[in-house]
């Protein structure tokens, strides 16, 4: 059984606006990851937080967006070596999230109850839908290889307006991209995706809840691993000694 | 360079990378940013398609230094268009090994330095429930980052040819050494946070997990011979998870 959130008036009213909204919201997160501006704000964890504000939801945003955040550290999306659409994906999947007004989800601070086998669920799907949308950003990058080579025919006329018409279609049809595919991916986590959650059993949950704990560790060290072990240890357990110090002395 | 073209210039910098595409990469994109210039000029057709003819070739570099470029190409095709010697070649040869020199910075400085070391501070916060700082610390980057290439457009066209130099300086290297460092501190600071708030969540081996992570996410590269994206880790992990979740029914703990 999915246990569910009382959902908000704002909620219940305007879910459907809200979702026109998210749409909005991914279309440009999509532009800033790489199009336009490019200030991070298209990384999971802020694209997933402003999700779960426009819900009225930030504790989602934020479970959601911090372990593919953590994840997903170690990608370097640079040129041809770009990988996956975790900017869709990670906004889908929050707005679904709370759509569903789903329990459970956020980030531990003692007095929430966590469902975190589910939480393990809604991260498993953000990372197969980002796998899903890089195929299409890849169709994207072809169409835009197709136009550019139709900007040749600048060179022959000495039309520039063709060029910059071409260059800003390429910023539409981005922002379209990502919009559009927002929606589509809401209604199929909360139509398809959370439905399967209560039929995967007790060993499945058992594993999925194992899932939340297991991708920071992942992330941190596969940036262990991009840095150079040896020269990392002395920052990392600086950092860490730091951070647990400043917890005791927080916690007493 | 005057107000207006700067501004232009400078609006069309941020759409650099609209136009990605895999084979040229951003070369319709550094076309788009120099046409602010180009219009300014009143050109006739013949000049126009030979401008065209130079940009139209390969080009990619990183989009945030992607500015002194495009100021020091604007400065020299202003010498041009003003009588000055400038051969054709010696463009391409700017802006090809300019190009290549800033994406090579601009790899180690934001895509390997700074976008971890944000990124972690920010899960930081997260981890402390702060959500509004978390969105304060990327709404600081996209002021550093417009202002760096508001600045860079006027450093560029400042310098012409100069710039060069700008690339032996040691800040670039200083600044990548403390970035990085700066991004484990904050790597190991989520860790010892993220371990004094999950262990009230025992009773599924979270702890263990976490540690299980860090030793797959440095493995794997080593094992496979390369580094696998985020999300394949992702799916690889929830592999390890299953494992993880019988070993632990098994034993019953």
């Amino acid at each position: 059984m999915l246990t569910l959130y009382a959902p908000t008036a704002m909620v219940v009213a305007s879910s459907w606006t809200l979702l026109a909204g998210t749409g909005l919201l991914a279309g440009l997160l999509c532009l800033d990851e790489t199009g336009a501006v490019q200030s991070w704000l298209g990384q999971p964890l802020p694209a997933a937080l402003l999700t779960g504000l426009l819900w009225g939801r930030p504790e989602v945003g934020l479970a959601v967006g911090f372990p593919l955040q953590m994840v997903l550290v170690g990608n370097l999306p640079v040129g041809q070596s770009f990988v996956g659409d975790p900017v869709t994906a990670a906004v889908a999947v929050t707005a679904a999230a709370c759509r569903a007004s789903l329990a459970g989800i956020g980030m531990p601070d003692g007095s929430l109850s966590l469902d975190v086998a589910l939480w393990g669920w809604l991260l498993l799907g953000a990372g197969l839908l980002s796998l899903v949308g890089h195929r299409l950003v890849r169709a994207e990058r072809e169409a835009f290889g197709l136009w550019m080579h139709e900007g040749r025919l600048s060179l022959r006329d000495g039309d520039p307006g063709r060029l910059e018409r071409l260059h800003l279609q390429c910023v539409g049809v981005t922002f379209l991209r990502g919009a559009a595919l927002s929606i589509v991916y809401v209604l199929l986590v909360q139509e398809l995706w959370l439905p399967v959650f209560p039929r995967l059993g007790m060993y499945g949950h058992r594993a999925l809840a194992l899932l939340p704990f297991l991708l920071p560790g992942l992330g941190i060290g596969a940036l262990i691993e991009r840095y150079g072990c040896r020269r990392c240890w002395t920052w990392l357990v600086a950092g860490a000694g730091l951070a647990l110090l400043s917890w005791g002395v927080l916690a007493s | 360079m005057d107000m207006l073209l700067r501004l232009r210039l400078f609006l069309r910098l941020i759409l650099l990378q609209a136009s990605w595409n895999s084979q040229r990469m951003q070369n319709l994109g550094l076309l788009y940013c120099l046409l602010a210039w180009l219009r300014r000029q009143g050109a006739d057709a013949d000049f126009r398609r030979r401008f065209f003819r130079r940009y139209y070739g390969f080009f990619n570099t990183n989009p945030y230094l992607a500015g002194f470029l495009v100021g020091g190409l604007a400065r020299l095709e202003t010498e041009g268009s003003e009588g000055a010697d400038i051969p054709r070649q010696l463009l391409a040869t700017y802006r090809d090994s300019l190009g290549r020199a800033f994406a090579s910075l601009g790899d180690q400085l934001f895509w390997l330095g700074l976008r971890p070391a944000l990124t972690l501070v920010a899960c930081l916060l997260a981890l402390m429930g702060k959500p509004m700082a978390v969105v304060g610390v990327f709404a600081v980057f996209m002021l550093f980052q417009l202002g760096l290439r508001w600045w860079s457009l006027g450093y560029g066209f400042g310098s012409g040819m100069d710039i060069l130099g700008l690339l032996d300086h040691p800040f670039w290297h200083k600044a990548i050494w403390f970035i990085k460092r700066l991004a484990l501190v904050a790597a190991g600071a989520v860790a010892g946070v993220f371990l004094g708030k999950f262990q009230g969540l025992g009773g599924t081996g979270g702890l263990s997990v976490f540690g299980v992570g860090i030793g797959l996410g440095m493995g794997m590269p080593l094992v496979l011979r390369r580094r696998l994206p985020g999300e394949v880790m992702l799916l690889i992990g929830m592999v390890v998870c299953g494992v993880l979740g019988f070993a632990i029914s098994l034993t019953g703990s």
